[in-house]
């Protein structure tokens, strides 16, 4: 413990010199207007802001993309309250109180409490993230290859079967994703598989031209069939809630910071169920259930919460198993990978210097985002007043910039391309992208340790049952998956009794 | 809309089957143990299988599966103006990739821009020109000069 709380210290000094803190600073200002502007998530935004760190160390680099994700998740929330329109998938229930409360005039406290919410629920979950992480990285030091194998199973069971409403399209896009991923050279032998002659194919598909494609380009087609939408004009006077609304809404924080940090610890998770169990949560609480709905402070105060906690605590799988909850933290993966680091256990051992002065900077960021969300909302709100057409035309061409410059590749460009039309289709068809792009970040992983291990065992595959905690690891994949078929199964499959 | 289902889960059989196919040629076990085929091959016969589960059981149940679209969805193609805009989207794309190298960032940012605009339905001339000045020049300067970011300078240098 002791330890830890020097590397903190040492954290802090170098996330708060001055070059570092304008870095933390830029990306909370640039995560709040992505989240603001409704057509670009959390994902894309943060792949297209990727060029922006390329001249930077990779400590500032990663710190101003980290604070580029969660001020995305902070910003969601002002879109949701003015125009009812969720500025990322996590904010969606917060339309529901959030904007009646603005159609009551009482948008200023929606906001307020909001902003309030997500500082204590970030700050609470990042005490909470230094406290597990040693702990939790020295653990995963003792993992051999079959128990990282199991481990990743267990994450990609996880994503699959709680990212879409068919299993079997969520396992099927996971199979995608993981095939996309061998493209290239084999990452044991060298040998080219599924390259076709093509030299550009040899370093496999960009990740990062990928996601721009599936999360920027795809939304941008998606969006352009309906492009107009109506700002509503409201009162953003009053932002410090009313003593009455302060005593309603602390409850609905605690509980929204430990449900977001406790889900956020669970790859797979996403940002969107913390926000609908703690919204849930807070309407079972209530004595007046029948009000959620109307404009009750509660069901904006314990959702926002719980989506900021869930951020900070999402980062604890990333930063000691080195494995990613959504799609925005596997883009926050390939920032680490793009910058020559490898997020995992051995990233504590190897950097300790870079790995606590991120975390130092997310205490940093929520102070920064609590300044620039309470004094700075009617900026926001000018900002949704721009029309759609040209945020439009402004993100693809961003787009364009994120995917050329990695490797100043043309065939990037056309990559996205590809990926931006399949995304739409798969948006238009019901079928869930996390699975698919949490299956291109892993798969190298998750064949290289799957082979490692059987290098070990001569090709014999019990290595995988006879060790116990790798067993064990499967064992829950199997649950989850056999549990989560039964969720998706035919009613008489279910309920063998019922008429 | 579950006509789409059925072409997506077409479109995934052919996937699984081309990727079995092309695993089977490269070595699937070696001295060490598995080979590079080895993954992808467990991989697609895997993915065949469900893809082939997920024709049945929509053939089986106009219902099923959960979460495929029901019968009564909303049609899968986009209005006359949507389909407008969004062939535009990607055909004004295509058109900037292939321009990028010979044009440079600048020229074709602010052509892309320009059309863009039009093709989304913005008449307001000055502030389309005002737009695409900053986003092509503007952003150039930014990133290219402060930021450091490599962008095409085209081969008229602009």
């Amino acid at each position: 413990m002791v330890d830890t709380f020097h590397h903190l210290m040492a954290g802090f000094a170098a996330a708060a010199t001055p070059t570092n803190l304008m870095f933390a600073f830029i990306g909370c200002f640039l995560g709040t207007l992505i989240g603001v502007l409704p057509g670009i998530g959390p994902a894309a935004g943060t792949a297209i802001l990727i060029p922006l760190t390329f001249q930077l160390d990779a400590t500032g680099a990663i710190i101003m993309l980290a604070a580029i994700y969660y001020g995305a998740m902070y910003g969601g929330t002002i879109t949701s309250v003015l125009i009812n329109v969720p500025g990322e998938a996590a904010s969606v229930i917060t339309c529901i109180d959030g904007h009646a409360m603005a159609k009551k005039g009482r948008a200023g406290a929606a906001l307020g409490i909001a902003a309030i919410g997500s500082f204590i629920g970030g700050v609470v979950a990042t005490v909470l993230l230094v406290l597990v992480a040693t702990p939790l990285s020295r653990l995963a030091l003792s993992f051999g290859p079959p128990e990282f194998f199991a481990l990743m199973i267990v994450g990609l069971v996880l994503v699959t079967s709680l990212a879409g409403s068919s299993l079997l399209a969520g396992v099927l896009m996971t199979i995608t994703g993981l095939l996309i991923s061998l493209i290239g050279l084999d990452p044991v032998r060298g040998a080219p598989r599924f390259t076709f002659g093509i030299p550009e194919l040899f370093d496999g598909l960009g990740f990062i031209p990928v996601v721009m494609g599936l999360f920027g380009v795809g939304e941008i087609l998606a969006t352009a069939e309906k492009p107009y939408r109506e700002v509503i004009k409201t009162n953003l006077r009053g932002l410090i809630p009313s003593r009455e609304e302060w005593k309603r809404s602390m409850g609905a924080i605690w509980r929204g910071t430990g449900i977001g940090f406790f889900l956020g610890l669970i790859p797979g998770v996403g940002a969107i169920i913390p926000t609908f169990m703690s919204y849930i949560v807070e309407k079972r609480l209530s004595k007046h259930p029948e009000q959620f709905g109307t404009g009750v402070i509660e069901g904006v105060a314990g959702p926002e919460t719980a989506n900021n906690s869930y951020a900070n605590g999402a980062m604890v799988p990333l930063l000691t198993l080195g494995i990613p909850s959504s799609p925005t933290i596997a883009v926050l993966m390939g920032a680490f990978i793009i910058n020559g680091l490898a997020p995992g256990p051995l990233l504590f051992q190897e950097r300790p210097d870079l790995v606590w002065a991120v975390i130092a900077s997310f205490f940093i960021g929520n102070v920064l985002l609590l300044i620039l969300n309470l004094p700075l909302v009617g900026l926001w709100a000018k900002i949704l007043e721009i029309p759609y057409q040209y945020i439009c035309a402004g993100t693809l061409l961003f787009c364009i910039i994120g995917a050329y410059s990695i490797n100043q590749s043309i065939f990037d460009l056309w990559v996205m391309l590809g990926c931006g039309v399949i995304g739409y289709l798969m948006r238009k068809l019901s079928f869930p992208l996390a699975p698919l792009v949490l299956g291109l970040i892993l798969g190298p992983q998750i064949e290289k340790s799957m082979r490692t291990s059987l290098e070990m065992s001569a090709g014999d595959f019990s290595i995988f049952v006879t060790r116990p905690l790798s067993a064990s690891l499967l064992a829950l994949a199997v649950a989850i998956l056999v549990f989560a078929a039964m969720q998706f199964a035919p009613k008489e499959i279910r309920d063998p009794n019922a008429d | 809309m579950r006509r789409g289902w059925f072409v997506t889960a077409g479109v995934f059989l052919a996937l699984f089957a081309g990727t079995a196919f092309l695993s089977f040629k490269l070595p699937l076990l070696d001295a060490l143990g598995p080979g590079p085929g080895f993954f992808p091959l467990i991989l697609a016969l895997l993915g065949g299988v469900l893809a082939l589960a997920l024709v049945v059981e929509l053939k089986r149940d106009p219902q099923a599966p959960a979460g495929a679209p029901q019968p009564d969805a909303e049609p899968f193609m986009p209005d006359q103006g949507a389909l407008f805009r969004i062939i535009g989207i990607i055909v004004l794309l295509l058109a900037a990739f292939t321009a990028l190298d010979p044009l440079g960032y600048r020229v074709t940012s602010f052509l892309f821009i320009v059309l863009m605009l039009l093709v989304l339905g913005v008449r307001n001339y000055l502030a389309i020109v005002l737009v695409a000045l900053a986003l092509s020049f503007g952003v150039f300067h930014s990133f290219y000069y402060w930021l450091k970011v490599p962008l095409p300078i085209g081969e008229f240098g602009l």
